[in-house]
């Protein structure tokens, strides 16, 4: 089997050719755009562009046969039983708050408990906490280890207190620790408790089998799939998807409507009220189907072996405070320089044209947790090369010996 | 620690700041020289004690917080400011804005145009960063002093 040729990955980037001097390595915020799911957009809307499946002209019908063969696409990329299983939305944001809000008084009653984790960015918190107050719901939140894991023996403690949902990232979005998902998720349904993975950080680092993982709900964003902004994807098993009551309706969504009752469209589009994002859909399945040709086992490998790189260099360089563990990694490195603010080492950086995101990540309890004010965030995807991180270790060198003369 | 006696600190080593180092931020050799001088200048002004930083002196950036304290001597119509950041660079730039408008009456205050200022000083894309370093939020804070 051939390797991994990073560089002809990289080249399939426009954005590495126009922007030749800077090192991105801020993909956990957004990855950069294949030159395929550029051209599928582009195509898109210079020559099929219409509404879906409501027009009466072939015009609307072939757009309406792409955006159903994206749902397609999905639903065979994460192994989803039924096409209908995939639920287009925004991103992961808006799918964890279709989440929250849809399992309230079906589901989730005064007095019930749900059970989070401290590895949580905002998006797996708040939309929780906005719905659970107004219903009565108590919070519960699994406490990390020292070295900052997931404390599993805590984990399986709380889930005797019985749970009606658990919530957790794959990976979390500051350290990059990857979480034993497939445990999680049976010994949650030991007790019953409906199972939510926010795959944010997770889809890009493997492909998730959900009929192997049997989790009730996966949630990703497809701009960190090498996809277009603003398209989502709510997985959820049909049984439970049909609990959810819809955060939005209008448009689609409707079967039929009176003033005195409304009833509702079958899945998936009762839950995808509106216009849809069809170019944000065509263009995330040009991202999986583009991705589908390489192997995903070497673009792990590759990954680690930056990882691998990075560390290494991080140990050379004096003060550094590294907040990520090197084992269970998926590429995500948080760090410090000893007492100096995240902001100045950020603003350090990008004086050198190396981009990585600083402060708390949309995760301020871990950070109180952690007792930091925030970190700077590396965060390597399969078109970062060596050169990369050693341009990065260069570039924090300098940036500590300017904070420390 | 009384308000007084920051602004007695502070005063003067904006005099210090404005009268040395912006000449040598405007001539830097390079990046580094800048920045080498611009952190500097966070450690001139005094710090505000912690117990001092009320919740509503608080300036927040997306990064990093800020905290900002103001005195108006009515009889001058003067405006005086005291500030301190958790971020060296932040607290750098602020200390360059403030050293601007330090001193100044209500009517310049309400005048002062901050952008033309950091342009003169080669420093105007930090005030473009939007929220953040939190720098666009702290000229709103003190032109709503003098409002």
């Amino acid at each position: 089997m051939p390797t991994f040729d990073v560089q002809q990955f990289r080249q399939q980037f426009a954005f590495f050719q126009q922007q030749p001097e800077w090192v991105y390595l801020d993909n956990a915020a957004t990855m950069h755009k294949p030159q395929a799911v550029i051209d599928a957009v582009t195509q898109f809307y210079q020559q099929y562009n219409s509404n879906v499946h409501r027009g009466a002209h072939q015009l609307s019908q072939r757009a309406t046969t792409l955006f159903e063969q994206a749902r397609s696409t999905v639903a065979s990329y994460i192994n989803a039983q039924h096409l209908h299983e995939i639920i287009f939305c925004s991103g992961a944001t808006a799918a964890l708050n279709q989440i929250a809000f849809g399992l309230m008084h079906t589901v989730l009653r005064p007095g019930d408990r749900i059970l989070l984790t401290q590895l949580e960015h905002h998006a797996n918190i708040v939309p929780w906490q906005l719905h659970c107050q107004r219903f009565g719901v108590i919070i519960d939140v699994v406490p990390l280890t020292p070295d900052h894991q997931l404390d599993m023996a805590a984990y399986q403690q709380l889930l005797q207190l019985k749970p009606k949902v658990v919530s957790f990232s794959h990976i979390s979005n500051v350290l990059g620790h990857i979480q034993p998902v497939a445990d999680m998720v049976t010994l949650a349904k030991a007790v019953g408790a409906i199972t939510v993975i926010d795959g944010a950080q997770g889809i890009v680092y493997q492909q998730p089998d959900m009929q192997q993982l049997d989790c009730d709900f996966y949630v990703f964003s497809g701009h960190k799939l090498y996809g277009p902004t603003g398209i989502g994807v709510l997985y959820g098993k049909t049984e439970q998807l049909a609990r959810l009551t819809p955060i939005f309706a209008g448009g689609e969504m409707i079967d039929s409507v009176s003033f005195i009752n409304t009833t509702f469209n079958k899945l998936p589009f009762r839950l995808e009220a509106g216009t849809p994002n069809i170019a944000g859909a065509i263009g995330l399945s040009a991202a999986i189907e583009w991705l589908q040709k390489y192997n995903n086992q070497q673009i792990v490998q590759h990954k680690s072996l930056l990882l691998k790189e990075f560390y290494t260099g991080l140990t050379a360089i004096k003060a550094i405070d590294i907040l990520s563990s090197s084992v269970h990694n998926a590429g995500i490195v948080a760090l410090n320089v000893d007492s100096e603010h995240p902001a100045d080492v950020a603003e350090l950086l990008n004086q050198q044209q190396i981009a990585v995101r600083s402060g708390q990540h949309c995760a301020m309890p871990l950070f109180s947790y952690l007792a930091r004010p925030g970190a700077i965030r590396c965060s390597f995807a399969a078109y970062n090369t060596l050169d990369d991180v050693n341009r990065c270790l260069l570039a924090l060198e300098q940036a500590v010996e300017i904070l420390t003369a | 620690m009384t308000l007084e006696q920051l602004l007695a600190d502070t005063t003067p080593a904006l005099l210090d700041i404005q009268q040395r180092d912006l000449t040598e931020i405007k001539q830097a050799k390079d990046w580094q020289a800048k920045y080498r001088v611009l952190m500097q200048l966070g450690k001139k002004l005094p710090a505000i004690p912690e117990k001092m930083k009320q919740p509503e002196l608080l300036v927040k950036g997306c990064e990093s917080r800020a905290w900002l304290m103001h005195y108006h001597d009515k009889a001058t119509d003067k405006h005086y400011f005291v500030l301190d950041s958790e971020a060296r660079i932040v607290k750098g730039l602020m200390a360059i804005m403030l050293c601007l408008v330090n001193g100044m009456t209500t009517a310049e205050l309400c005048q002062f145009d901050l952008c033309h200022k950091f342009d003169q000083l080669n420093l105007k894309p930090y005030l473009s960063q939007s929220r953040g370093n939190g720098l666009t939020a702290m000229v709103s804070r003190i032109k709503h002093c003098c409002g």
